[in-house]
């Protein structure tokens, strides 16, 4: 494996080789995203579904006529309509915390798994993982409730200027540097993840350290990789916007639904290529030390 | 030759006859100057009852200035005068005012005060008053309240004078004042390098049916004035790009590093003026029914893409006005584009007006041109036709809002004449509609500015209402018929100050209708109008039959529809059923009683139900009530759903992606 490009390529080929992964996510986003909206919908439907003044939301999208909607009595308070959403957002932030060990155990193996073997690693990884999020929890917000705060203060300080651009070009230089400063913690942790389960880690705080130093020692290589991935998963999204409103009829609901999942489909795909790309490096990193204790490695057949 | 060119022409063969206009006669030992012609027109176009001549000193550093203002009063009451009050504007920026204190308690833009900030300290301070051949009163001068028991609000200084000014007399003011301006908190102030300066000298209040109204500044409410001619001197240093409200008549360097220009304006009842070293200037010029009018842009440097935007929308409403409503008198109009997140942004003065942009604005979103064409409208509904802005906003800014959505409808069309951007669209109308039906119920229009219940009720009442209530009037008395009762108000009353009845039995007169019961319900009631859809049904004459098939078009039906008036309000409203056999009938309800009932016996069900299906009546606060089809339709609701679907979704990604 030679260079980012050979990691990007081997993430895709351990991504195609187990699609089902993304698909039962997707299967799940796209579960929890109708739950969410069926709170809305609730509110919704007594107002608009014998109301012909509802053509002006289904023949195009009046802003106005979406507030004066919004603002009904009978549609209640906003937060209560849109809060389902969230609560959801976070079971499948949950779900994806629960089922990620098993994600990474598929990932490492040359075969597939079987299903015992899947929920059996995600059983038994959970609270690991639970604990290296707590870690990552600290450690982002740390670092990035400082950055965010020199770029809100560096922007303050360039809205004196009179180069009207200038709070605009240091914020988005800011978000740019946190934006990689954040990835590279992520790197840290998607290896630390990888290590605690095809190890078997107990100690989660060895996995941190062993993630923390393969990502300090080659650094450029899998940054490089998650970024470009990560400027693919933003192109998808906003190409997959503007198709939905340049082809889109604006009253066709299906047509709008298709493209618009289609779009996070990909955009999800996009995720578990970067988790590829971390466990692919991973496993090519572990594999001269992994020689001499080969009984450290909890997976099947991992190393080809 | 271009049409640039022609009216700088104009303008200064104007300007050439000033020297003998500005001649002064001697009244009673007073240096009089006679404004009896002036740049606009041959003759006065109104009753000029003040001439300020000010000579002011700005000094960037310190955000201050210094100056001496000379004021001709001509007593034109019909009574001898011994007192005046005069407004001191700029005494509002500080922490015990009455406008800081109704704005920590209500406040509107630039009023979110948390924490006092000293930059926000603003002042307007008398260093002498001498009334000519009366003496030096300075020590005379008293704060007065005339709205609340604020002892510590100073807007408002009265004198009393020695001696009373006879009818037809003059009296000649010499006031030396120096101003410490705030950083911009609403309307006026200084934003990085640049000062927009407005309401910013001794303003002498208006003799008005019979006393003198002259009102505290209120957080919420505008000004009030009389016509007059003003002459003014600015000296700031010469890096400066210095616009103002008349006409520019000399700019000249001084050996000190300055600059002075002198301005002209005359018919106009304010005077403001901004400097900044930043701005670019354009110029445009708008052929008027009443000559050219030379425009001119003072621009934001990060905003040149966007002159195009403001110029068009300029002549576009300029022109509209012109044709709609009457002519722009004046020669000349200053556009200024004011620092970036100022609160100095939509505001009108006499010729000279602040637009709002920044230098993200896509074309869809029009926000800098419905700004520009509100300020302007403002020449003709405050600046022509100059109502009493603290005690009927709804006449300036109300009336405003209606041609605004007139003009920018015309303009950019009704549906889209707000944002027009990716498939979403506003139109003016529609937003009126909601901005109204937020909270459009607690005060009448025509409460006095500072008394109505919040800051909420202020704005929805007096632009949203105001806009809704008169375009629900063209459904009565007619499109055209309230284009001509517009144009009639204008023409009778510019340069005058007329009361809410003045516009309203204009309107009136011209449609030749009673409309007090209209008028007493909306303008001077807070009934609220809100009808709808009560009831359908549609039941097979023959119900009672066993194994009844019911088949279209051949099964009879018993059609019943109930319509409710759920409010207070009454109006007219046509009524229009439409059948499962496409056929359409329409019905008259006067409106008086709670409910009526309509029934059609016919072989078709009432597919759907619609109450004012012109969409005439936009003073209806829930729209989604008028209408009812018995048949449910899901579409816009799943529409929406699946646009929050997708927004839950990838909310859910995010937070997996970063998390996990």
């Amino acid at each position: 494996m030679n260079g980012k490009r050979g990691l990007i390529s081997a993430g895709a080929s351990i991504v195609n080789r187990n699609k089902r992964y993304i698909v039962w996510f997707y299967v799940f986003n796209l579960l929890f995203g109708w739950l969410g909206a069926m709170g809305l919908g609730r509110r919704v439907s007594p107002i608009l579904n014998h109301s012909l003044h509802a053509d002006k939301l289904l023949h195009g999208f009046d802003l106005a006529v979406l507030y004066e909607m919004m603002s009904r009595p009978e549609f209640g308070s906003r937060h209560s309509a849109t809060g389902l959403g969230l609560v959801f957002a976070v079971l499948f932030f949950v779900l994806s915390l629960l089922f990620m060990p098993g994600v990474l155990l598929g990932y490492s193996s040359d075969h597939r798994i079987s299903r015992d073997e899947f929920f059996r690693a995600c059983g038994h990884n959970f609270w690991r993982f639970f604990r290296l999020f707590t870690f990552f929890l600290i450690i982002g917000g740390i670092v990035a409730g400082i950055l965010f705060g020199i770029e809100g203060a560096l922007a303050k300080a360039a809205e004196e200027s009179s180069y009207e651009l200038l709070p605009f070009i240091t914020r988005m230089i800011g978000i740019a540097i946190i934006f990689v400063v954040l990835t590279t913690i992520r790197i840290w942790f998607d290896l630390a993840q990888t290590d605690v389960v095809l190890r078997d880690q107990v100690a989660t705080r060895k996995s941190i350290a062993g993630g923390y130093r393969m990502a300090r020692r080659n650094l450029g290589r899998v940054l490089g990789s998650y970024i470009l991935i990560a400027v693919m998963a933003d192109s998808v999204l906003a190409l997959g916007i503007v198709l939905w409103n340049m082809i889109v009829p604006p009253a066709s609901v299906l047509g709008a639904f298709l493209v618009s999942q289609a779009t996070l489909l990909v955009f999800l795909a996009m995720r578990f290529w970067q988790r590829a790309t971390a466990v692919s490096f991973y496993l090519h990193r572990a594999a001269e030390p992994l020689e001499a204790q080969p009984a450290a490695l909890a997976v099947p057949g991992a190393i080809a | 030759m271009s049409p640039r060119n022609v009216a700088i022409i104009c303008v200064l063969a104007f300007l050439a006859s000033l020297p003998a206009a500005a001649e002064p006669s001697n009244t009673a030992g007073l240096s009089i100057p006679n404004t009896n012609s002036a740049i606009n027109s041959a003759t006065p176009l109104s009753q000029r009852v003040v001439h300020y001549e000010i000579e002011a000193r700005y000094d960037p550093r310190t955000h201050s200035l210094d100056a001496s203002e000379t004021l001709t009063y001509h007593n034109l009451t019909g009574q001898p005068l011994d007192s005046f009050p005069f407004h001191l504007y700029l005494n509002g920026f500080q922490p015990t005012s009455t406008w800081v204190r109704e704005g920590k308690r209500e406040g509107t833009r630039g009023q979110d005060f948390e924490k006092w900030d000293p930059k926000s300290y603003g002042s307007d301070e008398i260093k002498s008053f001498e009334v000519v051949g009366q003496g030096d009163l300075t020590s005379q001068l008293r704060y007065i309240q005339p709205d609340d028991d604020n002892k510590d609000d100073k807007t408002v200084v009265q004198v009393n004078l020695p001696k009373a000014i006879p009818r037809d007399g003059y009296v000649q003011f010499r006031i030396k004042f120096h101003d410490q301006f705030p950083k911009t908190l609403e309307r006026t102030g200084w934003d990085r390098e640049a000062l927009l300066a407005g309401q910013w000298f001794p303003k002498v209040g208006v003799w008005w049916h019979g006393a003198w109204n002259c009102h505290q500044f209120h957080a919420y409410t505008e000004f009030f004035a009389d016509f007059g001619v003003y002459d003014v001197k600015i000296t700031v240093p010469k890096y400066e790009t210095v616009g103002a409200s008349g006409v520019e008549l000399s700019n000249v360097e001084n050996p000190d590093g300055t600059k002075t220009v002198a301005y002209h304006g005359d018919d106009i009842h304010d005077f403001a003026w901004t400097a900044s070293p930043h701005y670019r200037e354009f110029h445009d010029v708008f052929q008027g029914s009443m000559g050219p009018v030379e425009i001119r842009f003072l621009m934001q440097p990060a905003h040149l893409g966007q002159l195009e935007r403001h110029k068009y929308v300029t002549q576009e409403t300029m022109r509209r006005f012109d044709q709609w409503y009457g002519p722009y008198p004046y020669k000349t109009l200053t556009v200024v584009d004011p620092e970036p997140e100022s609160e100095s942004f939509g505001m009108e003065y006499p010729t000279f007006i602040t637009a709002g942009t920044g230098w993200f604005m896509p074309k869809g979103f029009l926000s800098p041109e419905e700004v520009v064409e509100h300020e302007f409208g403002h020449q003709y509904w405050y600046g022509m036709v100059a109502t009493n802005e603290f005690e009927d906003a709804w006449m300036d800014e109300g009336i405003n809002q209606y041609t605004e959505a007139k003009i920018l409808d015309s303009i950019y069309g009704r549906a889209t004449s707000f944002v027009n951007l990716w498939g979403i669209t506003a139109g003016e109308d529609e937003t009126d509609h909601f901005f109204y039906s937020v909270a459009g119920d607690l005060d009448p229009m025509t409460r006095n500015g500072w008394q109505f219940a919040n800051s909420e009720s202020y704005g929805t009442i007096t632009y949203g209402k105001t806009a809704v209530v008169l375009l629900t009037l063209e459904s009565i008395i007619g499109e055209d018929t309230m284009r001509q009762a517009m144009h009639t108000y204008f023409l009778r009353h510019r340069f005058t100050h007329p009361t809410k009845e003045d516009f309203l039995k204009t309107i009136e007169e011209v449609s030749g209708k009673d409309l007090r019961w209209y008028f007493n319900q909306a303008v001077y009631g807070t009934p609220v109008l809100d009808y709808q859809v009560y009831k359908v049904s549609s039941v097979p004459v023959e119900w009672y039959k066993e194994k009844l098939e019911e088949k279209k078009g051949v099964t009879e039906y018993v059609n019943s529809v109930w319509i409710q008036r759920k409010e207070d309000f009454v109006m007219p409203v046509e009524v229009q059923i439409k059948f499962d056999n496409g056929e359409k009938v329409r019905e008259h309800w006067d409106g008086q009683d709670r409910w009526i009932r309509y029934e059609y016996r016919k072989k078709a069900k009432v597919e759907s139900v619609e109450i004012d299906p012109d969409h005439k009546i936009l003073l209806d606060r829930n729209e989604f009530n008028n209408s009812y089809m018995p048949e449910e339709k899901h579409a816009a609701t799943h529409k929406l759903m699946n646009y929050y679907a997708f927004l839950s979704q990838l909310c859910a990604q995010f937070l997996s992606w970063w998390l996990v």
